[in-house]
């Protein structure tokens, strides 16, 4: 009878201290359905061949640990529209609350987003933006843009602001989002330095992505301009410019050229802190980093909060000037005084 | 002939054996490998891999390979999306379905006329359609859509090619059902089944006996290179958009179920039936591994494995080896000599 009692008394304690929490939980499931104690998240993967993904993939685990109530359910798109769609329907089949989708093409946007959207699931597409999901990834242009900037002020400080010959180092066949790149480096440069460089200067040559590639249109085009001695080059990515300065000095014309380029991976920052280098920096996207602004905000969708329609990364140039300050660690010949 | 038939039956039977116990493993191993929508999403899933299997596999008893059906996909796909605007969709995917033909019969006029060994042709048709595809779409996945909006009909009857259903099953699981029953008769009630036959378990016997064997192979070539059309016209609309890089490494998939099936490398030996429950071995397991998000890497190791076990058991069952024979005479005697098997 006494255990009865306390039991009672217990009861309707622990239902005095519940009740102001009662209606916000039960608004909460009235307002938003989505909303949960813990969540099930399916993240389809690029590909898992490249260390890019992997480290996005390794960001998203890191990050859902770190929020403590959310599930990874893992798949691989691997670079097929065939197979994004096939783990599309699973994570239907399993239920998952959420979807991170990183697939690759915009042109499979619409048949996997009506999958999700009959589901009523809240999806967030990284680096390709897909109808209906919240967009995260790079800001092309602005990533672009930091880079040229950097390199105009360069040659403005060192070149007396001109130079006499610009090599773009692009990559027209993957369209609009690597274009957006080239451009933002593009007009970043010619709207820093003192004297932007003339059109029929500027050589747009194809580097197919690849630092071998890179080298071959590199070292086809600089006999063709022997006057010029003050050369810079903007590149889609780290491997491009490397092939593009290995141009050079097989020319025996490194310190004509300047370059600069995208990701900031460890071959471009090995480069960066060589002696004498002909790397002025890259723009970093920091994959490594992009699930602790994906997850936060696809718990906010989930939880029914505003979240904007598109994220960024938070793009830096990094150069010699502050790579110590980001990646001290790798490289601590460099970063540790004498 | 019986012992053949029960060899055969066997097989089958020991598929079926593996086949339920490989359900019973990932049916415990995860709550949703049974559930309906499950079961749906494979059976949608193993239709290019289905559909391309079953004239791979009666190109195979007659003896014969195609590792291009894969590139031959993405080229299929990339003709559709290529020529909808100009051409109209139907027409666009109709043409497509006899590129594939042509590409079929090219490998079987180089394999079997010029006399180029198969594996060789058809590795350079595999790089040839791959290249093709790439350069008639730029590099670029090319959306399927009615974009000057005057083909709403034809457009609307295409994806029911990917997305329709026809007697409340998916249009592309009809579709794959129907060929699979189309190749079990052409295999077990027409001259030209039996006549396959023959030809992989002895071309020049089938030859003397006046089969036209050249013929013969360079049909089946055709039927595999126009199956590889159907298969892109499916997944041309399923995913509303048609891509250079489209059914990457298929022709592995492929051949290992059909190998994994009771195909003979050989030729001359199999059934259709074993066919279909390779490849539902092969889509059952990597299925079952995704549900427990096991890594890509592990399901390529998978597969590569099931390949490697598929053939080697394919090897035994070539030698025809008796086995109580062999254990015998390979068993070590209590005084540590080994046995000598009779007749040795």
């Amino acid at each position: 009878m006494k255990l009865l009692r306390k039991f009672v008394l217990l009861t309707v304690l622990l239902g005095i201290v519940a009740m102001p929490l009662a209606p916000v939980t039960y608004a909460q499931a009235q307002d938003c359905p989505t909303a949960k104690d813990n969540y099930v998240i399916g993240f389809a993967n690029l590909t898992e061949d490249i260390v890019f993904t992997q480290l996005v993939r390794e960001g998203i685990l890191a990050a859902a640990e770190e929020a403590g109530n959310v599930e990874i359910v893992l798949a691989d798109n691997q670079l097929d529209g065939a197979t994004a769609l096939a783990n599309a329907d699973n994570f239907i089949a399993q239920g998952v609350d959420g979807v991170i989708e990183f697939q690759t093409d915009e042109a499979f946007g619409n048949v996997i987003m009506s999958r999700f959207r009959r589901e009523g699931m809240p999806v967030i597409a990284i680096d390709i933006p897909m109808p209906g999901a919240t967009f995260f990834g790079a800001d092309n242009y602005l990533a672009g843009r930091l880079a040229g900037e950097a390199l105009g002020e360069w040659v403005n400080a060192n070149w007396d602001g001109e130079a006499n010959a610009m090599l773009v180092l692009e990559l027209p066949q993957s369209g609009p989002i690597p274009a957006a790149r080239m451009q933002g480096m593009e007009e970043g440069f010619q709207e820093t330095v003192n004297t932007p460089v003339a059109d029929e200067m500027i050589f747009r040559l194809d580097s197919k992505n690849t630092q071998e590639e890179s080298f071959q249109v590199v070292s086809d085009t600089l006999p063709t301009i022997p006057d010029a001695e003050k050369i810079v080059a903007i590149t889609i990515n780290d491997g491009t410019a490397l092939g593009v300065i290995a141009a050079a000095e097989a020319a025996g014309r490194a310190d004509q050229i300047m370059v600069v380029g995208q990701g900031a991976d460890p071959s471009g920052q090995e480069a960066m802190v060589a002696e004498n280098s002909r790397y002025l920096g890259a723009t970093g996207y920091f994959p490594e980093l992009y699930g602790f602004q994906i997850i936060p905000a696809m718990i906010d969708l989930l939880e029914c909060n505003a979240v904007p329609p598109a994220i960024y990364v938070n793009h830096v140039f990094i150069s010699q000037d502050n790579i110590c300050e980001l990646y001290s660690e790798e490289w601590p010949a460099f970063c540790t005084p004498s | 002939m019986k012992s053949a038939r029960n060899r055969s039956l066997a097989e089958i039977a020991s598929l079926v054996v593996i086949l339920t116990l490989i359900i019973i493993f990932f049916s415990q191993a995860s709550p949703i490998f049974l559930t309906q929508r499950n079961l749906d999403n494979m059976l949608l899933d193993i239709t290019t891999v289905g559909i391309l299997a079953v004239f791979t596999t009666l190109l195979m008893i007659g003896g014969g390979l195609d590792l291009s059906v894969g590139s031959t996909v993405a080229l299929c796909g990339v003709v559709i999306g290529a020529l909808q605007g100009t051409w109209g969709i139907l027409p666009a995917a109709a043409f497509a379905v006899a590129i594939g033909a042509l590409v079929g019969l090219a490998n079987g006029f180089l394999v079997t006329y010029v006399g180029i060994n198969p594996l060789i042709t058809t590795l350079g048709m595999l790089s040839i359609a791959r290249g093709l595809a790439f350069v008639f779409s730029d590099g670029l996945t090319i959306p399927v859509f009615d974009s000057e909006g005057t083909q709403f009909d034809a457009y609307n009857t295409f994806t029911q090619f990917g997305e329709g259903q026809v007697f409340g099953i998916a249009t592309p699981v009809f579709i794959m059902f129907v060929l699979f029953i189309l190749g079990l008769l052409i295999l077990q009630f027409t001259s030209y089944g039996r006549a396959m036959y023959a030809i992989g378990g002895n071309a020049q016997a089938s030859q003397l006996a006046g089969l036209s064997v050249r013929r013969y192979r360079m049909i089946a070539y055709m039927l595999s290179g126009l199956s590889a059309g159907i298969a892109a016209v499916l997944l041309t609309s399923r995913l509303y958009a048609a891509d250079p890089r489209a059914a990457p490494a298929m022709e592995l998939t492929v051949i290992t179920a059909v190998v994994l099936g009771g195909i003979s490398l050989a030729g001359g030996k199999g059934t259709l039936i074993g066919t279909a429950l390779g490849v539902l071995i092969l889509t059952t397991l990597l299925n079952g591994m995704k549900l427990l998000s096991t890594s890509t890497d592990a399901q390529n190791i998978a597969q590569g494995v099931v390949l490697l076990l598929a053939v080697g058991l394919d090897q035994l069952r070539t030698r025809d080896i008796n086995w109580t024979a062999w254990l015998r005479g390979s068993r070590l005697m209590p005084d540590g000599t080994k046995a000598i098997a009779k007749g040795d």
